[in-house]
């Protein structure tokens, strides 16, 4: 019986730990850049993997840069070149953070919650403290996050003569959004 | 003289108008109609990622490749999405194709288990630092069949 009860703990604990950590590989990340004079720099990436860990409140997500699709051949070309993204030498965006301000959320119970995420963004190998708020919305177990922020493209070293003559946005907007299981 | 150069000037202009709007305005064609470079068995390609995923990527990405193999899931956290997995039971290595915007109409009519033929632009894999599992992207994918 001992034994049984045990087994029962365990197994209930486990479960219980698994669940802190959601989970997707379908999270989105827009990347736009388009300017005033030119609406092509601008894409999606719809197989982001993303986590969010609900006890300790840290928050992940990682893009394979190649998968970035845009509308224009050229300009995708130019976003994975040597002078922009680099993505055959640099395949991956990472960002690993941490929910500020945690116990503003209550992940057992449904309702919209606004949070603060710091933590840092790696591209190209250079790593830039990013902060910006998120909404969480919690369903039956399941998070809809959304989180909008601006990077400053010569943070990472990204220069050239489009974006000088006004036809990259030099700090592009970044949406992540996931719905985490 | 001056009304040659001033023809000649026009016509170059008229010339670099019309390539920059053909590159401006270019878009990628339906990757159904695209010819495939490689036509793979599922669980063979993962496992070349597993083995190798600096020669697999040479091989592969940027590539246009058919994908025979099973739905281990789907993904749908929007209406304009539906992203389609599938994965090496083993191992649990997959690879995920996200649907061209006039093919996730067809993606939405597949279940998990169904055998399918995909085809898509390979934009490599190598190992998750989230989930610790080898993933491949795809991206403007279609049903082959």
């Amino acid at each position: 019986m001992k034994k049984t009860i045990l087994f029962l703990s365990f197994v209930t604990l486990t479960g219980s730990l698994f669940a802190q950590k959601k989970t997707t590989t379908s999270a989105t990340v827009n990347f736009d850049a388009s300017t005033a004079i030119d609406a092509l720099p601008k894409a999606e990436n719809k197989t982001v993997t993303a986590a969010v860990d609900t006890k300790g409140g840290t928050v992940a997500f990682e893009a394979t840069v190649k998968n970035f699709a845009f509308s224009n051949p050229m300009i995708q070309d130019h976003f994975n070149g040597d002078k922009w993204l680099n993505s055959d030498a640099f395949p991956k965006f990472t960002f690993k953070g941490k929910i500020a301000d945690l116990s503003k959320v209550n992940f057992a119970k449904d309702g919209s919650y606004t949070v603060q995420v710091t933590g840092d963004l790696t591209i190209k190998d250079v790593t830039k403290p990013v902060s910006t708020e998120a909404t969480i919305v919690v369903t039956g177990g399941t998070l809809s996050t959304t989180a909008a922020f601006s990077i400053k493209l010569a943070d990472y070293g990204i220069t050239g003569v489009p974006i000088d003559a006004g036809k990259v946005a030099k700090e592009p907007k970044i949406t992540v959004s996931a719905e985490l299981k | 003289m001056l009304k040659r150069i001033l023809l000649g000037g026009l016509a170059l202009v008229l010339v670099g108008a019309g390539i920059y709007w053909y590159i401006a305005t270019d878009t990628f064609s339906d990757t159904k109609d695209r010819k495939p470079a490689f036509t793979v068995e599922v669980i063979d390609f993962i496992r070349e990622f597993q083995q190798n995923d600096s020669l697999a990527n040479l091989k592969y990405r940027e590539k246009i490749i058919t994908v025979n193999g099973m739905v281990s899931d789907l993904e749908s956290p929007d209406t304009a999405t539906v992203n389609v997995k599938m994965t090496d039971t083993t191992s649990g290595n997959f690879a995920i194709f996200a649907f061209q915007d006039q093919h996730v109409e067809e993606a939405k009519s597949l279940k998990i288990g169904d055998k399918v033929s995909i085809k898509g632009s390979c934009s490599g894999g190598s190992l998750d630092g989230i989930l610790e599992v080898i993933k491949i992207d795809f991206k403007r994918s279609a049903l082959n069949k």
